[in-house]
This record gives C-alpha cells, structure tokens and sequence, in this order.
C-alpha cells in the first residue's frame, strides 16, 4: 500500500508528460495511454488488408496448387511465376502496379497477395505430395474416384502442410502490409511514416509493436483452426 | 598421413586380429538392469562369432561397444592384444569395418567414392585408392563401371554389397556388422550369405555378426553367442555344440524345435557312412549280379556305365532276362553328391519318394548310396563331436 | 506526361494507353538523364551513372548484410543442428523473425543509434539471421541418420562428418535459407533511403525528384536485381547440390 501511491503518483506526473515527448524517449508510457484511439484505424486496416490478401491469396494459390496435382507438367511452370512474384520486393511491386491500379487499398492488396502465392503454393503442394501412397490406394481400393479421394482423403491428410503455409504466408504479410502506406493503403505504417515522419519514436515502437502482436495473434488462430482440423492426428497419438 | 606405414603401436595392415569381451557390461543412466551383463567372449583371428537373441538382449550394444559406438560401463574389450579404452575412438574405427543393417551409403557421393572414404580419410594416395575399389568391386561380385552411379540408383542388394564393401575397403582387422542382411528379402539374403561366406573363406577376417535370426547364426557363425534379456550370455559355442547340446531350457527353446534337423545342415553327404549297392554293368549276366544281392546292404541293384556313373536301379523284372539290359527299369530318381548337405539330401530323397539315391563325387562317378535310414541313424547317435565340428567347418569352407 | 493513375482505377483502356506511355518513360528515364523534377540539390537526375551508382549501393549494402547474417547464423544453426539440440529455439527464431515489420525495423534503428552503413548492415541482419539459422539447423538435423551413423562408425570425427556428410546432403534447404534471406534483405534495402543510405529505392521513394517514370523506373530496376541476385543463388545452389542428391526427385 506505502509503495503503490508513489508509483501511481509517477505516472499521473508522466500523462501527456511533454518533457518525455519533447526529449522524444523510447517509450512514452503517458503518451501511450492517452493517444491509444488513433491506432484503432489503423489496426483495422491492416487486418482488413492481411486478410483480404491471404484470403485472395489462398484461393489462388489453392486453386494452382490442385490443377498442378492434376497435371504434374504445370509445376515448374507455377513454381517459377509464382517464385517471380516472391522474389520482387513488395515495394517495388506497389509501384509497378501504379500506372495500372493507382494509389490505394486494391493495389496494396494486389502486390500482398503475390507475395502470399509462392508460399502457400509449395506448402499445399508438398502437403499433398506426403501422402502416404497405400492411403490413395486403399481409397481407390474402397471404390473412391478421383474428386472424392482428393477432398475427403488426401486434403484432409495435407492439412498440417497447409496450415503451416497459411502461418508463415500470414505473418510475414502482416509485417509486409506496413509498406502499404507508400501507396496509400492505409494500415499501420501511417503510424510510423506518415504520422511519425519516422522519427518519433514512441510511435515507431508503438506500432511495430502492435504488428507483431497483430502477427501473434493471426498465428495462435491459425493453430487453433489448425487443431480443429486435424482432431485426427491427436486422437491417435493421444 | 603415409600411406604405407601403419599407425604406430597397431598391428601391422595384414595382421587379422581377435577380439575379446573381458566381464564387459553396460549400464545405462541410473537404471539398475543392465543392458549388457558380464559378457566374456573371444573371437579368435579369422573366424565369425554371431551374436544371436531376442530383442532386447543387448547383442547389438555389445558389437557397437567394440568400436566405442557406445561406451563400456565396466570392463574391458582388447583388439588383439591391446584395449580399446586407451585408443582415440575415431582411430579406433578405422580399424574396423562397420555395416549397419539400413547400409548408410552417402547418397552424395558416387559408389566409388563412398566405398574409398576410410582409405581417403586416412590419406592414401588416389591411384591406390582406385585401385582398391576396382579390387572390392570385383571381389563383391559387381560391375567396375557402377563405380561412378549414385546410390539413388541401385538395388537394395546391391547397396548391401557396396556396404560391405565400404567395410573392407581399409583392410580392417575387424568387421562388425549389424543385421546386415536384414534389411533384404529372403531370396537375396541367401545368396548374400553364401557370397560372404565364400568371400570369407578368401579374406579370413575376424568378424563379429549381429542377427535375431538363429537359421542365419548357424549358417554363419563359426561360434555363436546366444545372449537373454538382461545382456547376458547364455551360451557361446560351435553350430553343432548348440545344436546338440544346448545350455538350458532358454537356447533350447530359441534355438528351435527342429534342432535335430538343423543338425542336418552342418553335414554334407560324404561325411557320413554310405552303404554299398551291388553294382552291374550293361551286359552282364544277371545271375552274377543276383549273387552279390545276397547279404547287401542295399536290396537292389544299381546299374552303372564302364565310366563308373549310375544310370539307374534295376528291377526284378529285369533281373528275370539274361543279361543286364541298357535301360534300366526304374529311373535314376534322386542322384546326390558327396558335397551335397545332408538336409538338401533329405529333401531330395523325400521329394522323389526313394529310400534310396546313389552317390557320387566330383567327377560323377559313383561313391556309395544313401538312404533315408542313414541319416536317421546320424540323427539318433551322439556323433563324435570333433567329425561334427570339423564337417561344419568344411561346410563353411 | 500526366500518370493517368492518380485516381482509382475505372477506365482501363484508357489507362492501359497512359501506363504504356509511362513504361516507356522509364526506360527512357534509365539510360538518358534528364532536368530534376524540383530542387533537392541535384540538377539532373536519370541516365547510366546515377542508376549504377545507386545499383551499386543497394548490391553493398545487401551483400554485406548477407554476409553477416551468414556468418552469425550458418555456425550457430550448424553446431546445434549437429547436436541435435535447440530445435525449438531455432524455430522460434525463425518464426518470430518472419514476424518484424522492415518499416518499424529501419525507422526505429535510425531513431534509436542513428544512420550510416553500419547501423544499417546490422538492422538487415537482424531480418537475414531468422531464415538462415531456422534452415541450417533443419537441413542439418535432417540429414539421413543412416548415413551419418555409418559415417561416426566409421571412424569419421565430428568435425568429418558435418563437413563430408552432413553439410553436402544439407545444402538445397541451407541455400533455400540463403535466398529467402535475400529477398528479405533486399526488399529492405530498398527502403533504406529513408534513413539515409541511397539505393536503388530511392528512385521509387522521392517522387518529386525523379517524377513518375523516375518512380517507375525504380521499381522496375529494383525488381531486376531481386531477380537477378534469386537466379545467380539459384544457380549457386544448383552447382553446390552432388548430382547424387538430384536423383530420384520430380
């Protein structure tokens, strides 16, 4: 009790404290606390430009991923363009898409979902691709034509590869959608750029700490989501 | 390195050394049961001690404590006439040749060069180092040009091959090898047995052999170490010693009911005592050949040629003509030879449905008959235990 | 010429003729120099020299940041990928480092210690480190046990067996590491003229100097080089992988 009042008195006298923002500190805990409001916009935009991304991301490369496991001679082919659209920094992407899109949401989603495709391609390939061979054989065997044993035995099997690419295509978009702000985009790197003129620097640590955190999270859902569709595996070995 | 002078304090490259267990036990952690218990085995120079058991007896912790794959808990293991505990453990590999049952091969390396690594480790120069894998290529009995394939591209048995070529490729004065033939279906294990033992027979290295399987035991090991759960010895003799005498209730029980026919491997056919059919030539007058049926051994008489060879049994019928006929009535049937094994004699013998077959040696000629009453007797009498050992031996060439 | 694509996207056919014509500026942009846009200390900006220079810079600076990286992260994921140990540490890493948005990265390594080539080559690192350690430690400890037990069996030391066996039959996931740390690490420098140090970005980052084509022309190089640096790897990776590995894939 003796010792909470002094704290408590310490940080009345940091609210909004202007020596701390003037000598531009760290972390400005007062400063924190009564500006938290003008991070929500941002935060919301950058969920929705995560998620429209690797959504639209996911649906692609899902897409490209099953028409190459039905025919085998595509691979390369996806692999090497989507492998061009991994490799080009998203920055420049944002650019190049200028002429054509213009400032904005759509373009910075456009050049997040490129660098998702890559990822989650080669996981969903590589999911299908481990399943075990007497598996599809027993399924054939049991009378399963090809459209059933894909989605009832050999999807549900590459799960865990799936998922795994969602996280890590997640994530790394999360930090990627902080450049969105070069092309009006919106999302949290108008704290850090626009806002802050990257020099404030409670800001920068506010908002790059609020991405990973944003990181975080889409990541422990995933696992959930993950565990949910694969009770199998648990059962099993539990 | 030189490649020519041997490490000092080690015997000499050409020296095939024994190996020796001294009250050798493994202990691991805190756990009180011991993995390998007072094991005292000697494998002397130039012959094949196999470790057999159940799993979980230890036998595979005992060969790896040979070269310090893993270390001994008490006791000592001497190579020749030195302990293994004072040498450096790479060094001490090197030495020794090593086969694993799933073989290990560098799927990077080409065969050549995965067989060349411990020659190459040691520092020989590349001429002498084609030179030996152009020499195991051969003796393992596969082409010179799968020298430069990659293992991706090989057969399981021939992979076993190129393990246990890479064993030998440093001249070894030990080879420790650990089911290496287990991992190969039984069609290609036999014949890689028999190839080892034939390879054996040129080489004489000492070798310490691990299997569960006790038909493969018999097969190759001039002793055999039964070891029980627990790592402990049970018995370690010769093939026959255990098949005649085992221990206790445990060998008796592991080395099988059937020990009685398994003695009949270890034997070939000119090891036992033949019996003696009247013989007849083509042409000859028949009551000749019905005096000498009396008081034979064998009650039917077997026609031969003027080479001495058996062309077949000759019935009462016609022992009623004349003179001994050109075909005989019966058919040859079973033939053997002397340097067939017994248990492959009986098998013929029961295939063809005769109590009888001729016998002959190396050049056809005919030896002697042997009936199924033979061998039934060699199964039921104690057999000297000396012709037993000295016949398996043979048998191991 | 006026960038049609100020305003949201509608008229594509319009547009596709206006972005045409831009895309054309930019190459123009890249070989012929031209009058600066305002002031910001240069009279002309464009041409050869000034790309190369900036080229030059961007490929220093990614090259020396890889570098470090490479040389924290490839002994360190070595060493306990051989032992075996640390596997969830190494992943952590991996996973957190995907997590660390390059912005907030640079901005706060400029506010925090300053600017400059060295502050710069170890803020790059910190983003090249994660994928290099995570696959190192993973090509390593997943190595075909087999072959790494014949090898210690047969009398190999450990130091022989990382660098005969376990390294050679690592390498496509090590270079696999290599590249992706590339890609990040190029990507941020990119933006390091934020914070002071000019690449190859700063075409793309300083509109009002260099104009639309300038922007163009920047993001249009940028890419090429990320391009050129993944296939010269790519090609690395090809000649370091034994013909014994390629065998037998699809």
């Amino acid at each position: 009790m003796v010792s909470a009042a002094p704290i408590a008195e310490v940080l009345l006298h940091n609210r909004s404290n202007p020596d701390c923002i003037q000598r531009n500190e760290i972390f400005c805990p007062g400063w924190a606390v009564d500006n938290f409001n003008r991070y929500v916009d941002p935060v919301i935009q950058h969920v929705v430009l995560v998620l429209a991304s690797v959504c639209i991301g996911f649906a692609i490369a899902f897409a490209l991923s099953l028409l190459a496991h039905r025919h085998r001679w595509l691979s390369p082919t996806f692999l090497g363009a989507t492998g061009v659209l991994y490799t080009i920094p998203s920055i420049a992407f944002f650019f190049l898409l200028l002429p054509i899109t213009g400032r904005g949401r759509t373009t910075a989603i456009i050049a997040l979902t490129a660098f998702t495709l890559q990822i989650i391609y080669r996981n969903v390939t590589t999911g299908l691709a481990n399943v075990p061979a007497d598996i599809k054989d027993a399924g054939r065997g049991m009378g399963l034509t090809d459209r059933p044993l894909l989605w009832r035995v050999e999807i549900p099997l590459a799960m865990p590869e799936i998922i795994a690419g969602l996280r890590i295509a997640t994530v790394s978009t999360v930090a990627l959608a902080t450049l969105a702000v070069f092309v009006n985009g919106g999302g949290l790197g108008v704290e850090i750029y626009t806002a802050g003129n990257l020099t404030f620097k409670t800001g920068i640590v506010i908002a790059g700490t609020l991405a990973i955190l944003l990181a975080l999270a889409f990541d422990l859902i995933l696992v959930a989501i993950g565990r949910r569709a694969t009770t199998w595996r648990r059962v099993a070995s539990g | 390195m030189p490649d020519e002078a041997p490490s000092p304090g080690a015997p000499a490259q050409d020296e095939v050394s024994s190996l020796r267990y001294d009250h050798v036990s493994k202990r691991y952690g805190d756990s009180t049961d011991p993995a390998v218990d007072d094991l005292n085995i000697e494998v002397a120079a130039g012959e094949i001690c196999v470790l057999v058991g159940p799993s979980g007896c230890g036998k595979t912790t005992a060969m790896r404590m040979a070269n310090r794959t893993v270390e001994i808990s008490e006791g000592d293991i001497l190579l020749g006439e030195r302990s293994i505990r004072d040498r450096d453990p790479a060094r001490l590999r090197r030495e020794m040749g090593y086969v694993i049952q799933q073989i290990g091969l560098f799927p990077h390396r080409t065969i050549a060069q995965n067989i060349g690594t411990v020659p190459q480790l040691e520092g020989w120069k590349r001429d002498r180092i084609e030179a030996r894998v152009a020499e195991l290529l051969e003796l393992i009995g596969l082409e010179p040009g799968i020298g430069d394939r990659y293992p991706a591209q090989l057969s399981g048995g021939q992979q076993q091959r190129v393990g246990v070529a890479r064993a030998l490729a440093a001249d070894p004065l030990v080879m420790l090898m650990d089911e290496p033939f287990g991992a190969i279906d039984p069609i290609n294990r036999e014949r890689l047995q028999n190839e080892f033992l034939r390879l054996q027979a040129e080489i004489r290295k000492t070798v310490l052999f691990v299997t569960h399987d006790i038909d493969e035991a018999i097969k190759m090991g001039d002793r055999i170490a039964v070891m029980r759960e627990g790592g402990r010895l049970a018995q370690y003799a010769t093939p026959a010693e255990l098949l005649m005498a085992p221990a206790d209730e445990f060998v008796e029980d592991f080395v099988g009911a059937d020990r009685a026919l398994k003695r009949l491997a270890l034997m070939r056919v000119g090891d036992v005592e033949l019996w003696e059919a009247p013989l007849a030539y083509v042409g000859q007058p028949t009551s000749e050949v019905v005096r000498k049926l009396e008081g034979a051994e064998v009650p039917y008489p077997l026609l031969i040629d003027s080479e001495r060879r058996p062309l077949g049994w000759l019935s009462e019928r016609d022992l009623a003509k004349g003179m001994v006929p050109a075909t005989p009535d019966s058919p040859l049937g079973a033939l053997l030879d002397r340097d067939d094994v017994l248990r492959d004699a009986l098998a013929d013998l029961l295939q063809e449905g005769s109590q009888y077959a001729p016998v002959t040696d190396a050049s056809g000629r005919i030896a002697g008959v042997l009936s199924v009453e033979i061998i039934s007797e060699f199964l039921a009498s104690p057999a000297a235990e000396s012709d037993e050992r000295g016949a398996a031996e043979r048998v191991h060439g | 010429m006026e960038a049609g694509g100020e305003r949201m996207s509608g008229l594509v056919p319009h547009l596709s003729l206006g972005a045409l014509g831009l895309f054309g500026d930019a190459f123009d942009f890249i070989f012929h120099q031209q009058p600066a846009k305002t002031g910001g200390g240069l009279a002309t900006v464009g041409g050869l020299d000034q790309v190369g220079t900036l080229a030059v810079e961007q490929l220093k600076v990614t090259v020396l940041a890889l570098g470090l990286s490479i040389a924290i992260a490839f002994p360190i994921g070595a060493y306990l990928g051989h032992r075996g140990a640390g596997e969830g540490m190494a992943l952590a890493i991996g996973n957190a480092g995907r997590a660390i948005p390059e912005l907030a990265l640079i901005a706060f390594m400029a506010a925090a210690i300053g600017v400059g080539l060295g502050n710069l080559t170890m803020a790059l690192a910190v983003l090249g480190i994660p994928p290099i350690l995570t696959n190192t430690y993973v090509g390593i400890s997943q190595v075909d046990r087999n072959a790494v037990e014949a090898a210690r069996g047969m009398g190999m030391t450990g130091g022989e067996v990382i660098r005969r066996v376990e390294l050679p039959l690592a390498v496509p996931t090590i270079m696999s590491g290599v590249r992706t740390a590339t890609i990040n690490i190029v990507a941020t420098a990119t933006i390091a003229p934020l914070v002071g140090v000019l690449t190859l970005g700063d075409f793309i980052l300083s509109r009002n100097v260099y104009g639309d084509e300038g922007v163009l022309a920047g993001a249009i190089l940028v890419a090429l080089m990320a391009l050129a640096l993944e296939l010269s790897l790519a090609g690395i990776q090809w000649l370091m992988t034994s013909p014994g590995l390629r065998l037998g894939r699809e």
